[in-house]
């Protein structure tokens, strides 16, 4: 199984479709895009909805991408979908592709090579939005994208959108792109975190999930140089899945770090497996509580 | 918690009388199918009874290993007790499996890498005493843990 960057599944040329369940499952991608397009020197603009400017820079920041300078320098910009894509006029496709088209010229003129643009579309669900301009929005943003600057990224939470939209939604946009998820289930989630990259683990973890657990952590320790466990949403778990973490974290070389967050109940049961005894292991206990 | 403190005490094997009460505050049969019931269960009467929070976690984390090892090693199932005498609690879990033949079992901190041996290890740390006793018949594995506030 490979595991793609969000940079190698969109560049600049690219409209993608990015669908999630999980809040956090989309802050992660959000937050990885911001940080490459950063990185390439990019012109970054995040059109909030569900989470607003201020609320999406405190996740940013959370997940090591730290918005101040970018935005002080006027290279990163948040800004409610409210106010900027949708307008204060009628909310309309051609309106909207005007306002897209608009920032790509302002970007060229400030000089960026290329414009990022990641936009939640939850506001299609409520009556002042309409989801038939967001699919007529969609279908009409195809120009735009010739001469490879701009690269959007759709925000769909799947929980929201109908399923005849989702469809539609997925056919609009030439790339998808979701988290990677090894497990799934009420009671239990494992999927790949972005940024900072590793894995993230939620719910109650015991030992009949131990091997996509130990499939989860072979391919972090793959991809990732110092990989992040992300337990802090972990109530539960036990000696054996410990146990699975710890020899991970054992079996990396000096030069390299494994970092996991968790909960105090966690951090009991992984301190009693040997914890302290590794000595490329980091343990953090969080104080944040589901 | 530092892992120099759980290394610089071995628990003792012991092998105590057990005493249940005759009326516990819980008494509940589990398999591998209601595990994560199991935990709630546990936790949600533990919280009746009075348990502060480092009791209520000790709890949690000694009843998920007593249960995952009646299951993977007791035959499957088992039956767990809660009681509660002053401010101490009491986990009981019962099995019909073939029994824990070392007395010494869990007393020593087995080596990460080995993938089983570490649930007695974690019960031994956090309980002021565990008991390991044969079933009435001569069947299955009791073990008993006192869990002080």
């Amino acid at each position: 199984m490979t595991v793609p960057n969000v940079t190698d599944v969109v560049g600049p040329g690219d409209h993608a479709c990015l669908t999630f369940t999980d809040g956090d499952e989309r802050l992660d991608l959000v937050a990885a895009f911001v940080r490459d397009g950063l990185r390439a020197g990019h012109k970054v603009v995040c059109w909030t909805d569900a989470i607003d400017p201020d609320g999406l820079a405190v996740q940013l920041a959370d997940r090591s991408v730290r918005p101040g300078a970018a935005m002080r320098r006027g290279q990163l910009r948040l800004s409610p979908v409210s106010d900027s894509l949708l307008g204060t006029g009628a909310t309309t496709a051609a309106a909207m592709v005007d306002v897209l088209s608009d920032e790509l010229d302002a970007a060229a003129k400030e000089g960026y090579p290329g414009l990022r643009i990641t936009a939640d579309m939850a506001w299609a669900t409520r009556p002042v939005g309409g989801v038939d301009e967001l699919i007529a929005f969609e279908t009409k943003l195809a120009d735009l994208f010739a001469d490879g600057r701009l690269c959007l990224i759709c925000q769909y939470d799947r929980e929201r959108f109908d399923a005849v939209t989702l469809a539609f939604a997925a056919k609009a946009h030439p790339k998808t792109v979701a988290a990677q998820v090894y497990y799934e289930h009420p009671l239990l989630r494992i999927c790949r975190q972005y940024s900072q990259p590793g894995i993230r683990i939620a719910g109650q973890l015991d030992y009949r999930q131990r091997d996509v657990l130990e499939q989860a952590l072979s391919e972090s320790l793959r991809l990732d140089r110092n990989p992040n466990v992300n337990l802090t949403r972990l109530d539960y778990i036990d000696g054996a899945c410990a146990g699975v973490i710890v020899a991970a974290a054992m079996r990396l070389p000096r030069s390299r770090r494994m970092t996991v967050k968790c909960q105090r109940i966690v951090a009991t049961v992984l301190d009693l497996v040997g914890a302290g005894t590794a000595p490329n292991l980091r343990v953090q206990v969080s104080h944040e509580q589901r | 918690m530092s892992s120099g403190e759980t290394a610089a005490r071995p628990p003792q094997p012991r092998r105590a009388a057990l005493s249940r009460p005759d009326s516990v505050d819980l008494d509940q049969a589990f398999d591998i199918n209601s595990l994560h019931m199991l935990r709630r269960t546990v936790a949600a009467h533990a919280d009746r009874l009075g348990a502060n929070d480092d009791q209520l976690e000790r709890l949690i984390i000694v009843a998920g290993e007593l249960a995952i090892n009646a299951i993977r090693h007791g035959g499957g199932r088992g039956r767990l007790f809660l009681w509660r005498h002053e401010d101490t609690l009491f986990c009981e879990v019962s099995d019909q499996g073939p029994g824990i033949k070392d007395p010494t079992a869990g007393t020593s901190l087995p080596n990460p890498i080995s993938s089983d041996g570490r649930g007695l290890w974690i019960c031994r740390n956090l309980t002021s005493e565990l008991a390991i006793s044969t079933g009435p018949d001569g069947r299955g594995t009791i073990v008993q843990a006192t869990i002080p506030r």
